[in-house]
């Protein structure tokens, strides 16, 4: 049922260009009862929200489930979480620009409609985190490391905001930008000259 | 990942040709100080400093930008022989996809990833193609080499052109005009080779009409597994011309491999009047029993037919023995101009007969022997001449049809890869020239 609503909401949201004004309306619209939305959802933003974390769901665990995942590097497995994403996204690419109309996405913030998503990504993406830095794909840093989700998380409103501005064939673009954006972050996370500089500079400090 | 290696941001490329910019300027600083010490001091110096420095900014380079540079400097000579030699053999990588984008790209063009479509995909990369990568698969009983391009190939084309612009005017020595003239040429040729469903009708117009040459190999395509940037086709036996010299091959098999390509390229200039123009070792595998197998369609010149009489009259004798026909070619093809003084005329003529005489000395034998360095080192010596005469070089306006830059091209990297093969060939007189001979005459009276 929650699945059906949600599809219902993007239908509604399609054919009128603009979100329902109350619970009311769409129920009405959507030919069902008001108590029958309220079991899923306590409001219309609260649906709103979850419409995006479902696709990260569904895109994630189609990416655990495709043959290559398991041989995957973590740098490999966000790529291809992200290119999946966009897969899913483009499904519905009418409603995403929509929402993206009606709240501008102003980086480094998000709209509340991303709130849920935001929750689930993290959830989903801290193993993948946690095994590079296992793996020593990134580099562990005091301090620092904990917030790799969070420029992780960055990492993927510029790519989301980038998609839905993209015009190219194919969106062409956007797969460029997430290539070039997930290397620059596993590069910037992995062990750099900067490291080695911090080392030498402590050293300095503590032999004076 | 390799993929630091590699310059891919258009900043980072531009950074590139500024450095290259700079140093050439410190070059000709470098020069003229020293002239001053010294007056008797040639450009010879000069020239091999700016070589070397543009060789190692392009070579580290790669992508579309190395290919336009390998082509204009071919044409021109600026590069001394050692680098020319390394240009050529240089396979220009793009920077490397990673696994994800693979399969993205496979989900893009067919709905199903690649392990889904084949019985086994590998993900790592054979080689590098010279816009994407080629990966092998199997299906069935069947070995399958798999292209993929990267994304964004055409647009990354278009801005590495832009740069690559000021730089090449400076260093090539070339007025604005023909440099116009090349770059739009290179641009509208490296774009087609990025549209991998041309690639594909061609390959299989080419291979259809050249399959009667003896050992001569084409690979099958698979239009249900190909799309604008994949490209499935079967997987060719064979090594490369590095690698198949290293089996120290006997003088026959040489010879049935050269004499292989020489047909191929005969077929295709004088029948199908439209050229594999890209004869890079890179593009063809060798095989130890003597055959050759040919891959890589992507850059296709089709010969229009004017310039086609023009153009390859030059390599029939009878013709080059009337002035009168002479004179109307090098008009016709814009080499030299009516605004030229006669005098200019006559020495642009004289230095452009002579090098053709040299071109055409393949044709006048039954057999040639390629192997031998001197006439090799002979064409290198000329070209270096001609590119320096005052006559051209002082030309306001672009001497040369653009379509020669291609069959220049062409002819060159073929004479210089049977010149590396050590192969002798059958070049002797072929049917083509009749109408070629024909054609000159029925004009002159």
């Amino acid at each position: 049922m929650k699945a059906e609503l949600i599809n219902k909401y993007i239908q509604y949201v399609l054919d009128h260009n603009q979100s329902p004004k109350s619970v009311y309306l769409f129920a009405k619209a959507a030919d069902i009862e008001e108590k029958e939305f309220y079991k899923h959802f306590s409001s219309l933003q609260m649906l709103e929200a979850a419409i995006y974390k479902q696709w990260f769901t569904d895109a994630f665990s189609e990416c655990t489930q495709s043959e290559p995942w398991q041989s995957y590097t973590t740098r490999e497995k966000a790529l291809a979480v992200f290119y999946t994403f966009i897969e899913h996204a483009k499904n519905h690419r009418s409603f995403a620009v929509y929402l993206k109309k009606r709240d501008l996405i102003k980086l480094p913030k998000w709209p509340t409609y991303l709130n849920e998503l935001r929750n689930e990504f993290k959830v989903l993406m801290i193993p993948i985190v946690n095994e590079a830095l296992d793996t020593k794909e990134v580099e562990a840093r005091r301090f620092i490391d904990g917030k790799y989700i969070d420029a992780l998380w960055g990492n993927f409103l510029f790519v989301l905001h980038f998609w839905l501005n993209d015009e190219s064939p194919g969106f062409e673009k956007t797969d460029e930008a997430i290539e070039r954006s997930i290397n620059l972050a596993f590069d910037l996370m992995g062990k750099s000259p900067l490291d080695a500089a911090l080392n030498f500079g402590k050293f300095l400090f503590q032999n004076r | 990942m390799e993929q630091n290696s590699i310059p891919s941001s258009k900043v980072e490329r531009a950074m590139r040709f500024v450095k290259t910019g700079a140093q050439i300027g410190g070059n000709y600083i470098k020069h003229y100080s020293k002239k001053i010490v010294d007056p008797s001091l040639t450009k010879d110096q000069l020239h091999e400093d700016n070589a070397t420095d543009v060789y190692n900014a392009l070579s580290e380079l790669k992508g579309s930008a190395l290919k336009v540079a390998q082509m204009l400097s071919m044409e021109k000579n600026v590069l001394p022989r050692q680098y020319t030699n390394k240009f050529q053999m240089a396979q220009y990588s793009a920077p490397p996809l990673s696994g994800p984008l693979i399969v993205q790209t496979f989900v893009k063009s067919f709905g199903k990833s690649p392990q889904q479509l084949f019985d086994t995909f590998e993900m790592k990369a054979s080689n590098a193609a010279s816009i994407g990568q080629v990966h092998k698969a199997t299906l069935g009983d069947k070995n399958l080499a798999v292209k993929i391009q990267y994304p964004g190939v055409a647009e990354s084309i278009k801005s590495d052109l832009k740069i690559v612009k000021p730089i090449a005017f400076r260093l090539l020595d070339m007025n604005e005009k023909e440099l116009d003239k090349y770059i739009k040429e290179v641009e509208s040729k490296l774009i087609e080779e990025t549209d991998y469903e041309l690639e594909f009708k061609r390959s299989i117009e080419i291979s259809n009409q050249c399959k009667q040459i003896p050992n001569l190999k084409f690979t099958n395509y698979y239009k249900e597994f190909s799309s604008t940037r994949v490209l499935t086709m079967d997987w060719l036996s064979g090594m490369h011309m590095e690698e198949f010299l290293k089996t120290n091959p006997s003088q026959e098999v040489r010879d049935s491999i050269g004499q292989a390509m020489w047909d191929f390229y005969d077929v295709q200039v004088h029948q199908l009047k439209a050229v594999h123009a890209d004869p890079h070792p890179g593009n063809f595998l060798m095989n130890a029993d003597g055959s050759l197998g040919v891959i890589d369609f992507g850059c296709v010149k089709e010969i229009p037919e004017d310039f086609y009489f023009n153009y390859f009259a030059l390599l029939v004798p009878e013709i080059m023995k009337n002035e009168a026909s002479i004179q109307y070619i090098m008009m016709q093809q814009q080499i030299i101009n009516a605004s030229d003084s006669s005098q200019a005329q006559k020495i642009i003529t004289d230095a452009f007969v002579k090098m053709t005489n040299l071109l055409r000395t393949p044709f006048d034998f039954d057999v040639f022997d390629f192997g031998n360095n001197a006439y090799i080192d002979e064409i290198y010596a000329l070209g270096e001449e001609v590119s320096k005469m005052d006559e051209l070089k002082k030309s306001k306006e672009g001497r040369g049809s653009q379509h020669a830059l291609y069959i220049n091209r062409t002819y060159f990297g073929l004479y210089s890869m049977l010149n590396v093969l050590q192969a002798k060939i059958k070049t002797g007189v072929r049917d083509w020239r009749q109408p070629l001979i024909e054609f000159h005459l029925k004009r002159a009276n």
